[in-house]
């Protein structure tokens, strides 16, 4: 039989036209009428901050590409030039796509329910129009730098990402020639202002902007505004390149550094009945091209409605909140230390509560035997109670040492600011590896207990961060399992800078290992599945864009392995191609929470595997990060990771299905029975904590056993 | 009841590793944790017999750290021993001092022969394959940076313990440079291994049968372990298994070798020159399997104190290999092997007797019988010089499992047997003989001194021997038909010093049964 070729160009998408269908899928909440008229605010507002930041650093490194004259091609065949040119046309109608959702169904809609947005200035009553020019002239006024150009004074700096309002003036009395003017709306105030309401009880909100662009004229004295209109630019300015980028790229864009445009503009946005000759003027000082201009009917920056989700009095309109449960193993012995030597615990969050894993850290601090506990932090929130438990611990006396990862995108300026104060604390503080990523989340106690030496883990999919727990779908287990306990100590001493270990029992880690790992349990499968025996393998995570992996899926899927993907972003393979993809279903869940958690099951011919870890298959995450991949052991466990997948595998309500033709669809849900996954686990654990707490139901004395000793 | 939690450092000549153990009488040790690091002190050592300031300040900050770690299982005890590179170097003791006052710990340089017994136990700790596998011919090698360690074990036995000077980090720099390529490099070291092997084979091998090869060599065993369902901390692989293994690493350059093995960098350089041992080893040897043993020498420091400390009952006698090896250097150097052992009696019981006055310990007990072991070999040289020769014999022959100092006593001891005895300030403007070696030297040469005279003519007349501490006199009750004269008379002679050294006096009484 001849070798098939499973890495065609053509059996794979571009990640950044699957990145926008993802976007797209978002969007598609937000145009949702069956969501909470604010949820759907909630949405809109994530593809826009999505969007946003999908420039700075997708758009941007392709830029850099086009400049540094990269040409090779991505896994679909595409050159860094196809790329944009595709991801242009596809972003300015996902940008069309948010301001019709906008204008033509939520505006309606909030009016509707008693909430007025007020688009122009020109409506206001009587009333609002004194509160706003008080408003004006007491709060923004003070802080508003105009700034005017002329053969004197050069075009002056625009800050990334802000938002200005640009304006024509012209000299009192000299008509016909007009100067170029700009000023900043403040960051530092509210991008919007509640009016007061109106005497039937009807509430109004105005932009930051229209208040300004009403009194624009009191910033120009002496001049006359010929118009005045919002812009917003988003540049090439981040200094590193993104880690998913080839090596070979770094240095080509190294050789060619002069090359790099600094502060390049990569998009301007503009408001769209703008001005010819104000456009002109922009478009000229910018240096941007017509497809990078993205002309808008509607507010700059949509972000502004997650801040309006937060207004007060329309809770009928959101989805109440949901509280995370207890977790039933706790319920029954409240000495995390004690029930974890009972049995192995399995954390589904947000369903259950993250509150175990601060307490594991929590009561290791102050626990007379424990003698260490080690720790790896990416993302933490701001006044972590894990920070202060680990600076607590280290008062104690115990030795804590804690990775922390000042490479983490956006939040370097935290996570120093956190590293610091835990070293102070006496930690001690290890800053990672070089030229990798810690992206693992594991948490090792150390405990010397009457019998010698006992270790308690920690291993989850999703950051310790306890303010995102609430809103991120991850997994996690507590163990203590020795050869687990073995390996994470190893880890430990791997992130210190120790050489790494002869071998590892359970855990599978990334650089070195990993891509190996997978690559072998996909490879099991097709074998089983040549052999004639059953072979099924279902993976989730957040995205799939290796190659080397998606060839092998291809190949397990040629082989008659059935493949199911729960993959919520990105997604590089295709489906239904035959004779190469027509065993593969993937299908995406996007909802409330947000699925973060990574599961992967292999049916094994039987002798069913469970793995859950902290890597997606993306090259990144194989190759340029510390990751943790643990198997999942415990018989009853198993059952209840594999008990997940299948409900996500059912959800009829919140799934889109990847289809042969590239789009992603609802489920038909004909002859179905509805179901929301996270609404149905949402719903398990309330019930499974109810059932534990009920003492009638669970109360049974124990007798007491004798000690035994050989 | 609680446990023990015990760290052992090994200063190796290319990495500096602590492992910590957990020790408890019902499940015996435990190795909870190991930290390793690559600090290359061999290359230096061993090319300027120095190290460099930076290596030197980088061990300390290494061991502070460990320290720090330690601190941290909050350890009941700790050892740290470090091999040669710190041994061989000119500054050994000055460095030591240095590093001690640094880190606040204590650390022994130990002598090749103290080393190489404790990778030896490294091994025995896995007690249950190691007894299986020393039934029938076995040779040990131990693969250091500097050198080789062959040792010999047969029915149990140790024969003999031999030091080849070819080890992986010095045959690399010193013969890499040499070699066109990897396959000129593979001949050299070949020709050199085969002379220093022949030269081995000759004197010690002789025409006993190797059926294994143990090797303590971690990174080469990484390699063989790879397919292997959990592989033990020894594993074995037959010889031709091996050679395969053998064909497809050995002309691969170092990465090639990471990349295909998944082994650290640091660790596959070193691979080749292992594995070019190991094959030279396997063919002159003729041994059929080969096994890799993943213990290193912290296991082994372990074990020493796990037994010291009553955690483990050994199931091998170490004692009797040392024995067996002095035995075995006795013999090669034709001593009369009958006298010895009668000797060894005598004195042994007399040192038992004696035990309230000279309150030596378990230890000493060993060095006395060695050194009736060794006390005649000095014969095979000159009759006249009997005394100096031994001494120097024995100076100059590694017997496994003894320090230095420790050889110098026996070697001492031996030599005022018949020579004068040299009091301190005498001995200490020649030697390095400590206040406290000195003391043991002196009651030892006073025992064997004793029981050497009884012995004179060697025709072991002094079978049956009953010995009592009288108050001041050690009473040698005789059941001999034999005439004692010969040993009355140089008894005389000789209990002056026994006398000087325990304040009490031998005197033999005959019975003569009729």
């Amino acid at each position: 039989m001849a070798a098939v070729d499973y890495t065609k160009p053509e059996y794979y998408t571009n990640r950044e036209l699957s990145w926008l269908e993802f976007n797209m899928r978002i969007l598609g909440e937000a145009r949702d009428k069956a969501n909470p008229l604010f949820e759907r605010l909630k949405f809109l507002s994530i593809t826009a901050s999505n969007l946003d930041e999908f420039f700075m650093i997708r758009v941007a490194s392709l830029k850099d590409m086009v400049h540094a004259r990269y040409t090779k091609p991505d896994i679909a065949g595409l050159k860094p030039e196809a790329q944009l040119e595709l991801i242009q046309e596809k972003a300015h109608s996902l940008v069309q796509l948010q301001y019709s959702t906008y204008n033509r169904s939520l505006l309606p809609a909030l009016k509707q329910e008693g909430l007025e947005l007020v688009t122009a200035h020109e409506d206001l009553t009587k009333e609002q129009q004194e509160f706003v020019d008080r408003y004006f002239e007491e709060n923004v006024y003070p802080v508003l730098t105009p700034m005017a150009m002329d053969s004197s004074r050069p075009f002056p700096l625009i800050r990334n990402k802000s938002l200005n309002i640009g304006a024509l003036i012209s000299k009192k009395g000299e008509k016909g020639k007009s100067e170029f003017a700009t000023v900043q709306v403040p960051a530092v105030l509210p991008r919007f202002i509640e009016l007061p309401a109106s005497p039937e009880g009807h509430r109004s909100v105005i932009l930051l902007e229209e208040m300004i662009e009403r009194n624009i004229d009191k910033l120009f004295l002496n001049y006359d505004v010929v118009c005045a209109h919002p812009y917003r630019i988003m540049r090439n300015a981040d200094l590193t390149i993104d880690e998913d980028e080839a090596a070979d790229l770094l240095k080509e864009i190294q050789k060619q550094l002069k090359k790099r445009q600094w502060g390049e503009v990569i998009r301007l946005e503009i408001e769209e009945k703008m001005d010819e000759k104000l456009l002109k003027v922009l478009k000229k000082e910018f240096d941007v091209k017509s497809d990078d201009i993205y002309s808008i009917s509607g507010p700059l920056d949509l972000t502004f409605l997650m801040k309006m989700y937060r207004l007060d009095g329309f809770d009928h309109l959101k989805t109440p909140p949901y509280k995370p449960q207890p977790v039933p193993a706790l319920m029954e012995e409240p000495d995390i230390f004690a029930a974890i030597r009972k049995k192995d615990i399995l954390l589904h969050h947000p369903y259950m509560t993250f509150d175990p894993v601060v307490d594991f850290v929590r009561r290791a601090a102050k626990d007379p035997q424990v003698l260490a506990i080690k720790q790896t932090l990416y993302r933490v929130s701001g006044h972590s109670p894990i920070v202060a438990a680990l600076a607590q611990a280290a008062e104690n006396g115990k030795q804590v040492s804690v990775l922390v990862e000042l490479k983490a995108r956006f939040d370097e300026e935290n996570n120093i600011i956190w590293a610091k104060m835990l070293e102070k604390a006496g930690c001690h503080v290890i800053y990672g590896l070089v030229g990798l990523k810690t992206h693992s989340k594991i948490t090792l106690v150390v405990r010397r207990e009457e019998d010698g030496i006992r270790r308690y883990v920690h291993l989850g999919t999703g950051n310790y961060n306890d303010s995102t727990a609430k809103l991120y779908t991850d997994c996690g287990i507590m163990t203590c399992s020795e050869a687990i306990g073995e390996d994470a100590t190893a880890v430990f001493n791997m992130l210190s800078g120790y050489s790494e270990p002869k071998s590892w029992n359970r855990l599978s880690l990334a650089p070195i290992w990993l891509r190996k790992k997978f690559l072998s349990l996909i490879r099991r499968e097709t074998e089983h599945a040549r052999e004639g025996r059953p072979a099924r393998i279902i993976a989730k995570m957040n995205s799939l864009c290796d190659q080397e992996v998606i060839a092998a899926l291809y190949e397990a899927s040629a082989a008659g392995v059935k493949i199911q993907l729960i993959i919520r972003g990105i997604c590089c393979l295709k489906v239904g191609i035959p004779k190469i993809s027509e065993n593969i279903s993937v299908r995406s869940l996007v909802g409330t929470f947000l699925e973060h958690s990574r599961i992967f099951y292999f049916q094994n011919g039987g002798e069913e595997e469970l793995y859950m870890g902290s890597a997606d298959w993306m090259p990144r995450n194989l190759d340029k990060r510390v990751e943790i991949l643990f198997p999942v052991e415990d018989a009853d466990l198993k059952k209840e990771v594999k008990h997940i997948l299948d409900i996500q595998l059912a959800d009829t309500l919140k799934a889109h299905e990847l289809k042969p033709g590239n789009t992603y669809e609802k489920i038909d849900k004909r002859g179905k029975t509805l179901l929301c996954a996270q609404e149905y686990f949402c719903e398990e654990a309330k019930k499974r904590a109810e059932v534990t707490a009920d003492p009638a139901l669970t109360r049974v004395f124990i007798p007491a056993e004798p000690v035994e000793d050989e | 009841m609680a446990v023990t939690l015990f760290a052992a450092i090994v200063i190796g000549s290319t990495e500096t590793e602590m492992k910590i153990f957990e020790l408890s009488p019902r499940r015996g040790m435990k190795e909870i944790d190991c930290v390793s690091t690559r600090i290359n002190l061999g290359v230096d050592a061993y090319s300027k017999g120095q190290l460099a300031v930076e290596k030197v300040k980088e061990l300390c900050q290494v061991l502070k750290e460990f320290k720090t770690v330690m601190e941290g299982y909050k350890v009941d005890a700790y050892r740290i021993c470090a091999t040669s590179a710190l041994r061989e170097i000119r500054s050994s003791l000055i460095t030591k001092d240095y590093i001690e006052k640094q880190t606040g710990l204590s650390i022994e340089i130990l002598s090749n022969s103290e080393q190489r017994f404790l990778d030896y136990k490294s091994i025995a700790s896995e007690s249950d394959s190691f007894e299986a596998i020393i039934q029938s011919g076995t040779a040990i090698v131990d693969i250091g940076g500097n050198s080789m360690q062959i040792s010999v074990f047969d029915n149990d036995k140790l024969i003999t313990t031999q030091n080849i000077r070819m080890g992986k980090v010095s045959t690399r720099e010193k013969f890499l440079p040499l070699a066109k390529n990897n396959v000129h490099f593979e001949k050299i070291v070949m020709e050199l291994m085969e002379h220093e092997l022949n030269g081995f084979a000759k004197l010690y091998q002789k025409d006993r049968q190797i059926k294994n090869l143990i090797v303590v060599e971690s990174d080469l065993q990484s390699l063989t372990k790879k397919g292997q369902e959990n592989p033990g901390p020894i594993s074995m692989i037959s010889g031709e298994q091996f050679q395969k293994l053998y064909q497809q690493i050995v002309y691969l350059n170092p990465d090639e070798i990471t990349d295909k093995f998944e082994i650290s960098a640091d660790t596959a350089m070193l691979v080749v020159p292992s594995a070019l041992f190991c094959k030279c080893l396997l063919e002159k040897l003729g041994a059929e399997n080969i096994w890799f043993s993943s213990m290193s020498m912290s296991d082994g420091i372990c074990y020493d104190y796990a037994v010291a400390n009553k955690f483990l009952r050994p199931s091998h006698n170490f004692e009797e290999d040392i024995i067996a090896a002095s035995r075995n250097i006795a013999k090669r150097y034709k001593s009369n092997m009958a006298h010895i052992r009668n000797m060894e009696e005598l004195t042994l019981q007399i040192f038992d007797k004696m035990r309230k006055v000279h309150g030596m310990n378990q230890r000493h007990r060993l060095l006395l019988q060695i050194s009736v072991i060794l006390h005649n070999c000095g014969k095979y040289i000159s009759l006249t010089n009997v005394a100096e020769c031994a001494y120097n014999i024995i100076m100059a022959t590694e017997i496994i499992g003894l320090s230095h100092s420790e050889r110098e006593v026996i070697a001492n001891v031996v030599r005022f047997n018949t020579l004068e005895f040299c009091y301190y300030d005498e001995l200490a403007t020649f030697s390095s003989v400590s206040r406290e070696d000195y003391l043991v030297i002196a009651k030892l040469t006073a025992i064997l001194r004793v029981a050497n005279a009884l012995d004179r003519s060697h025709k072991q007349k002094f079978r049956d021997v009953n010995i009592t501490l009288r108050e001041d006199k050690l009473i040698l009750v005789v059941d001999s038909q034999e005439d004692l004269a010969l040993e009355k008379g140089t008894l005389a002679e000789k209990t002056e010093f026994f006398e000087e050294v325990f304040n009490v006096h031998p005197v033999v009484k005959q019975k003569k049964k009729m």
